[in-house]
């Protein structure tokens, strides 16, 4: 089985969306995948890189797209993946059945918030002859970017056991499966404490860049 | 009173250019003030996901190539968006000026309804319509189109809201006169 996994953060190798994809990927290799994983934001400033997405994605039995939920939906270039994918899929051979799985991860402490952004891809996938296998959605994504899940310590402890179920599924031809959608979806912190947290982390960034005074400017 | 139409078309799509001149004609009928922008023709990247409208240059991008779209945005009493559903939600021509608009609210959380949110940057916001073109019937992807409008709402905390998905010809009497009842909606009397 061939495994594609799109970042679709701008911020790349340092993004939530990385560390969640790459550890799927880890497992789906683990399990006798094939994988590549490719990045949204530098393939849409390239032909040569876009044409190579395109490409990969056409080929690919299993496609997941990784990305930050940005205004309730997904980032625009994400959007514009979709739609080009959309128009240039069918120019390829692609195999008899393509199946597409995605993780959203949102700033927000509810995963549930992820909601739409996960109903836009089933919608792509439907329109763009995939087999939807389901999506993980997962809040407070900030918490664990910047490095390898199983280095998050004990918060990741159910978002690992829901990628390992995940990877075990989709390896067997499988959706994914509820258990690993619910572990997803478990708070990473109280929302109460991520909200305090949060809060507190931009007055602390402010302060530190000097622009504390001018946080809550009004420019228009 | 004014209002800003985010065009998120593509080049050449002629059903959502007829939606924006009845909904201009229907505004400046009532004597509004109407500022279209045509998205695609905008030279904007994708934002970078960098929060620096947050904490370096706070209320605006570090780019400053979307300081004209929010401006007008900011001062408006109505923000319109147009768009083709796509998979359900919007076109990425609207999308990539939509995610450098989080800057109109602060990085702060409040809690609406048990759910988190941001707090708003400006006392006076605009009414938000959303208006959705589809060549074809999907419920689907109008239902998605529809609850995304409403979320937009929630976060840009928009006094009043409405939405709608015109599928077809936009020509029609029975299109103008849903683009009025949108408007009514919104309190353009």
């Amino acid at each position: 089985m061939k495994a594609l996994l799109l970042i679709g953060s701008p911020r790349k190798g340092k993004s939530a969306s990385e560390t969640l994809g790459a550890y799927l990927l880890r497992g789906l290799e683990a399990q006798g995948a094939e994988t590549d994983k490719l990045y949204i934001y530098p393939a849409l400033r390239s032909e040569e890189r876009l044409d190579a997405l395109v490409s990969a994605a056409a080929a690919a039995d299993l496609v997941i797209f990784s990305a930050p939920l940005y205004v309730d939906a997904l980032p625009a270039a994400v959007t514009e993946v979709l739609e080009i994918l959309h128009r240039r899929l069918d120019e390829h051979q692609r195999p008899a059945e393509q199946r597409l799985v995605a993780i959203s991860n949102c700033g927000f402490p509810e995963a549930e918030q992820n909601e739409i952004a996960l109903r836009i891809y089933r919608c792509f996938a439907r329109q763009s002859g995939f087999i939807w296998g389901g999506g993980l959605a997962m809040g407070g994504g900030e918490m664990v970017k910047g490095k390898p899940l199983d280095e998050s310590g004990g918060m990741a402890r159910n978002v690992i056991t829901a990628l390992d179920l995940t990877a075990e599924a989709l390896a067997g031809g499988q959706s994914i499966p509820q258990d690993a959608v619910d572990l997803t979806a478990e708070p990473l912190a109280p929302a109460w404490v991520y909200r305090a947290m949060g809060n507190a982390g931009w007055h602390v960034q402010a302060l530190r860049k000097g622009t504390w005074r001018q946080l809550r400017a009004r420019v228009w | 009173m004014n209002a800003v139409i985010l065009n998120g078309m593509e080049p050449g799509d002629r059903s959502i250019a007829s939606i924006q001149k009845t909904l201009v004609d229907a505004l400046e009928e009532r004597t509004w003030t109407v500022e279209p922008f045509i998205l695609h023709s905008l030279d904007v990247r994708p934002c970078a996901g960098c929060f620096g409208c947050w904490l370096q240059t706070p209320g605006q991008c570090v780019r400053h190539d979307t300081d004209a779209v929010a401006a007008s945005v900011a001062r408006s009493n109505l923000t319109i968006y147009l768009s083709p559903v796509t998979f359900g939600g919007y076109s990425s021509q609207l999308k990539k000026v939509l995610d450098h608009l989080i800057f109109l609210i602060l990085p702060f959380f409040k809690t609406v309804d048990g759910e988190t949110h941001h707090v708003p940057r400006y006392r006076k916001r605009p009414n938000l319509l959303v208006i959705g073109t589809m060549d074809q019937p999907d419920s689907e992807g109008e239902t998605i189109f529809t609850t995304l409008a409403e979320r937009n709402a929630i976060n840009m905390s928009a006094p009043r809201w409405a939405s709608g998905v015109m599928v077809g010809e936009p020509e029609s009497e029975a299109a103008r006169e849903t683009i009025k009842t949108l408007l009514t909606q919104v309190e353009v009397a």
